[in-house]
């Protein structure tokens, strides 16, 4: 059964001269032994960090050089911040140009700010997905250390702005309380989630499915590659609900662009 | 055959699970391929006697010999442990001792840590200890129990070198640092929070502790038991003696398990 993983990431400066590809192929050699044939990576700037527009490209920069090592298997999103202005939406533009097929948010902004609708607004026009960092952090000292991680009702505040919006919750199980996120998720029908993320809890996947329908679930790993693969296999799915959830409900986000 | 060696009965109560009871346990090991499972209470963590837990769950296991292994859970902080742990070993035959220090209010390195781990040894028993029962991030308030350390760990089998331990639901190991705690040949790593794949965590601790410190294990009911089997699947290119040592061997040779080689594999 193909399986296209929707949340992935490059890690590493393999842009630069003389770089460690280590990383992204240990990325497709386990691709290869799971029967993943699409991995759709992403450099965010993580730890708080508000960067400039040139460390935001140098991220990109990295995964378009992934993208050009391994151009069948690897496809990117374009990370951006809201806060840069309309640099943010010329480096959208310069990614989409060098073939990727996504935005990439992370926790710079909450997805109700306003700096965020201009970005918002250009997906929309380029009918290309947002992918957004997320969580319900319970925790007040993981809470502390993400002020501004968006939560699954405030990416229903966007959706509702912008219903005609792609957006894509990442890592139901990145951290946080994930039956709260997809109670949240009920009220909002235009918002795809993830089922990546190191929590591996049973019955995520069922209560995903019961709640929200099978087609708003997108397989991804997070690169929890065995993890994410396993728990798809191992939740209670009929053949056509899991062969949608592992690629083709992705498939259909990618061919509105094409639309 | 495959012995899981992390597995809990019982309710917990911040989330439901949806295989409690010995029966439920077992029509989900069946489904997936676990011949048996080495299990303990969820109770004995969160009642103020620990001991009441055991009971419920040696009663539970009884019910299906060879398939579930119960381990009795001690509170050393509670009055008349010692005793409750004398039950546990001699009525029960307790195939080790599991320790839930932040739970109960207690630290591995305070008295009764060391207390709980000098019975352990003069009972010749193992020590489990589960790192974590669920990730911190999603904690209910209620829940202010944090994760146990690789530097507490290190402290503990230094000061207990006779004493083995089961460590169930790590993640973070380091295999030099368990090497320099003189933990090679008395640990039991389970891997559901490790990865084969990418990061190699089980690779690497094969190369530094050997492959008999590696043992199958899901945390099963709280997690699927999917993501194991996978990793089980990708040690295939392991020596075919190695995988089967994985899957149940080492868990046998750890646990001293005479019973569970002729428990009937599931259909």
């Amino acid at each position: 059964m193909r399986k296209f993983d929707a949340h992935n990431h490059v890690w590493d400066d393999v842009h630069l001269q003389n770089a460690d590809w280590t990383s992204v192929d240990n990325l497709i050699e386990a691709a290869d032994v799971l029967g993943i044939e699409k991995l759709f990576c992403s450099r965010p700037i993580t730890k708080g960090v508000m960067a400039d527009i040139q460390a935001v490209r140098s991220a990109n920069d990295s995964v378009l050089a992934a993208m050009k090592r391994q151009p069948e298997r690897l496809f990117g999103y374009c990370f951006v911040q809201p806060g840069n202005g309309k640099a943010a939406l010329d480096e959208i533009e310069r990614c989409l140009a060098a073939g990727m097929v996504g935005v990439k948010l992370y926790n710079q902004f909450k997805y109700t700010d306003p700096a965020v609708f201009p970005i918002a607004e250009r997906c929309i026009d380029r009918r290309i997905p947002i992918l957004g960092h997320s969580g319900y952090l319970t925790d007040p000292t993981a809470s502390a250390a993400q002020p501004n991680i968006s939560n699954a009702l405030e990416f229903c505040g966007l959706s509702s702005r912008y219903p005609e919006l792609i957006l894509i919750l990442g890592h139901i199980n990145g951290g946080g309380d994930w039956e709260w996120a997809i109670k949240a998720l009920r009220e909002c029908p235009n918002v795809y989630l993830d089922t990546s993320g190191s929590v591996q809890e049973d019955d995520t996947i069922g209560l995903c499915v019961r709640e929200l329908g099978h087609q708003r679930i997108l397989f991804a790993t997070d690169l929890l590659m065995e993890g994410g693969v396993g728990k798809i296999l191992a939740a209670e799915l009929t053949g056509q609900q899991r062969e949608d959830i592992l690629w083709r409900n992705f498939q259909s986000v990618l061919d509105r662009r094409a639309a | 055959m495959i012995i899981d060696v992390n597995a809990h009965l019982g309710h917990y109560p911040f989330r439901r699970l949806r295989f409690t009871g010995a029966s439920t346990m077992i029509e989900h090991m069946d489904s997936h391929g676990i011949t048996a499972a080495v299990v303990t209470s969820l109770h004995s963590v969160f009642y103020r006697d620990a001991h009441r837990g055991n009971e419920e769950l040696f009663h539970e296991c009884r019910k299906f010999p060879g398939r579930l292994i119960p381990v009795a859970t001690v509170n050393p902080t509670y009055a008349g442990w010692q005793r409750d742990l004398e039950q546990s070993v001699r009525e029960w035959q307790t195939k080790a001792i599991g320790l839930f220090p932040s739970y109960h209010n207690y630290s591995l390195t305070d008295q009764h840590g060391q207390s709980v781990l000098r019975s352990a040894a003069e009972h010749n028993l193992p020590v489990v200890l589960t790192q974590r029962l669920e990730d911190r991030r999603q904690r209910h308030p209620w829940d202010q129990a944090e994760d146990i350390s690789i530097e507490e760990l290190s402290e503990l089998a230094m000061a207990h070198p006779s004493v083995r331990f089961s460590l169930r639901n790590w993640s973070g190991l380091d295999g030099g640092q368990l090497l320099a705690a003189k933990l090679r040949g008395r640990c039991l790593i389970e891997f559901s929070r490790l990865q084969v794949l990418v990061s190699k965590d089980v690779p690497k601790l094969i190369s530094t502790l050997g492959v008999d410190s590696i043992a199958f294990g899901s945390h099963m009911p709280f997690d699927y038991v999917g993501p194991s089997l996978v990793k089980l699947a990708n040690l295939a290119t392991l020596p075919a003696g190695d995988c089967e040592k994985i899957a149940w061997k080492n868990a046998a040779a750890f646990f001293q398990l005479d019973d569970v080689t002729g428990a009937r594999p599931p259909q």
